[in-house]
């Protein structure tokens, strides 16, 4: 019971992580309407800003998810102009095989530039532990994982204001839900779906510093495996239901961490996947009741 | 390319019995065993790169997981073969069929699904099969992978160079054009087609799309299972590494380059990528940058690959002809 409490605790920090990939995901694909292959080179991308600014100013956490922030929002300028831009009206597979390719490329530009070594981040955030005694159960909570946690919170907070205050986010939610009005609206589409993938990539390289920091380490060929997470946490989402992603990476999140409690470590993708297939087996459209986008 | 049309329909027997003459040649002229190899690479990957265009280039859906069917045949015939010493030859269809009935395990929960819905459950399915073979220790040999896979026998014969394995993939290969190209040509292969060009159109004239779709997958898994098969022996050694999403994108970057839904772009596709990749090895992880932009130029530049019609699908056909009817309107 105890061991699967903390089980719980380790899968809803772990989950609130996995949010932040998602909402930066449903952002993308919401907005510029085709999905991306590229989002684990991003967060990749984003850990390496935050990486180096750590070795040249030291534990400066605001400073790097700047860094972390600015070197996805740049990486996202190039991978729209690439890959998004001239495809709007080509088949799908046709930009999605070009996201593959950008993604070949900064994995292995990245592993040329930084090196093929995996590099420690450690002592970022105290080491300290919380102990919670509910009756006879204890509970360990570190404050790293609160820090995570509370840091997701604020973030999907400020973009939740963000969509529905601002100019800029009402009028990226309008060419998320369609293209055709929002351009008879005056809305200038290809802007604001560039702005729309900026952003999404922003929140993918925060979302990368968090799984540094959390799995003290970096490495160049640290984003394949999360970006399957990213990708399977929105698609349980809809795809591009901002709350619904959230609620995806969550549940993604907490499933793996207690499905490797009552099995082995290295199953962990075997849970992620296999609820996401159960999950489209039975709703294909996500946790969203209307019938989500066709991408 | 129109003349060699041309001169092909009209001496298509002289044609085949030439390539019959040179591939028979082959392995006696080229006496390097590494060149060799590399040719069997090469023919091995057109195997697979065509198994996963029946898939992607004929029924238009988007699979990501063919390493997945390639990984099942492997293991298949690497545990078979080492642990109860059953024949090559009666693994290689055994390794097929499973991978197929994988395929239509696969291929139930995307009926309802298109597009990247479809990618995403294909993409995970590969790495949860990878994921499996990486930890069923009794059978997989776990972490380790599998050494040591007891090379094929044919009469006695003990079939372990290069030379041997030239003839095993050519048949494999040969085989596998032939078949399909009669499967394409029939209802079935017509109805795929009907499906990629428009669904809803090819339901409204009573094509059964999700059994069409399941067949597909069933298919494509198929000699997918048997390529893989006949890969374990040839390497001789193999572990979970050899078969991730990257080794999937790999073939998908074959395919596309030679060009979707033609029958000889994935054999033009997996030369171009195998040299590339096998010539450009001193570059190191250069070669992958190289790689990487090709694909990007190829998307940008030639978007149905380099044997595919323009006016394909796959090219954005269907856009480009609507655009010029209205434009034809207008005028």
């Amino acid at each position: 019971m105890e061991y699967f409490l903390n089980q719980l605790v380790n899968g809803l920090c772990q989950g609130a992580i996995y949010a932040l990939m998602a909402i930066g995901y449903s952002v993308i694909v919401g907005v510029v309407g085709m999905v991306t292959f590229t989002y684990g080179e991003i967060m990749m991308i984003g850990a390496f800003s935050a990486y180096y600014i750590f070795q040249a100013f030291g534990n400066n956490l605001p400073l790097a998810i700047l860094a972390a922030f600015t070197g996805s929002f740049v990486i996202g300028i190039i991978v729209y102009k690439l890959c998004y831009e001239k495809f709007f009206n080509a088949p799908r597979h046709i930009s999605l095989l070009c996201t593959i390719g950008i993604s070949m490329l900064i994995k292995n530009l990245a592993q040329i530039v930084f090196g093929p070594e995996t590099k420690p981040v450690l002592d970022i955030i105290e080491n300290r532990t919380f102990t919670i005694m509910l009756g006879s159960v204890r509970l360990d909570i570190k404050l790293l994982q609160i820090v995570v946690i509370l840091l997701v919170i604020v973030l999907a907070g400020t973009l939740t204001l963000f969509f529905n205050k601002t100019k800029w986010g009402i009028a990226l939610r309008a060419v998320s839900q369609n293209k055709d009005a929002a351009y008879l609206m005056g809305i200038n589409v290809k802007r604001t779906a560039l702005i729309g993938n900026c952003i999404g990539s922003g929140l993918g390289g925060v979302a990368g510093i968090l799984l540094s920091i959390y799995y003290y380490s970096v490495s160049a060929t640290m984003g394949g495996a999360y970006s399957m997470k990213a990708f399977a946490a929105s698609v349980l989402g809809g795809l591009v239901d901002i709350r619904f992603s959230a609620l995806g990476g969550l549940c993604i999140g907490i499933i793996e961490n207690l499905g490797i409690a009552v099995s082995a470590a290295t199953f962990r993708d075997v849970f992620a996947f296999g609820f996401l297939i159960l999950v489209l087996l039975i709703r294909p459209q996500g946790f969203v009741s209307k019938k989500g986008v066709r991408v | 390319m129109e003349k060699a049309k041309d001169f092909y329909e009209k001496h298509k027997l002289i044609v085949y019995l030439i390539l019959f003459a040179v591939s028979l040649v082959v392995p006696f002229v080229i006496e390097q065993a590494l060149i060799l190899r590399y040719i069997c690479t090469i023919m091995m990957y057109a195997t697979l790169a065509g198994s996963l265009n029946v898939i992607n280039g004929y029924s238009g859906q988007t699979c990501l997981g063919q390493a997945g069917f390639f990984c099942i045949g492997a293991y298949t015939c690497a545990a078979l073969t080492k642990n109860f010493g059953v024949s090559f030859w009666i693994v290689l269809p055994l390794a097929g069929i499973l991978a197929a009935l994988v395929g239509l395990l696969v291929s139930l929960p995307t009926l309802k699904l298109s597009g990247i819905y479809l990618s995403i459950v294909t993409l995970g399915a590969s790495e949860i099969i990878r994921i499996i073979a990486q930890t069923w220790t009794p059978v997989t040999g776990g972490a380790l992978g599998i050494k040591q896979i007891p090379y094929p026998n044919l009469f006695g014969l003990e079939l372990f160079r290069p030379k041997y394995y030239y003839f095993i993939f050519l048949i494999i290969g040969v085989l596998f054009l032939f078949i399909t190209s009669r499967v394409l040509r029939s209802r079935v292969g017509r109805a795929w087609m009907a499906i990629r060009e428009d669904q809803v159109a090819a339901k409204s004239l009573g094509v059964e799309t999700s059994r069409c779709k399941c067949t597909n997958f069933m298919y494509g898994a198929f000699w997918a299972g048997i390529i893989g098969a006949a890969y374990a022996p040839f390497v001789n050694y193999i572990e979970s590494s050899q078969f991730t999403t990257d080794t999937g994108f790999n073939v998908l970057a074959m395919v596309v380059i030679g060009g979707q839904g033609t029958l000889l772009g994935p054999i033009i596709g997996s030369a171009i990528v195998t040299i590339l990749t096998e010539t450009l090895r001193f570059l190191e992880n250069w070669r992958y940058v190289i790689y990487a932009i090709i694909i990007i130029l190829m998307m940008w530049v030639r978007p149905q690959g380099l044997l595919g019609a323009s006016d394909s699908i796959l090219a954005g056909g269907k856009i480009r002809r609507k655009e010029k009817e209205q434009g034809g309107k207008k005028a």
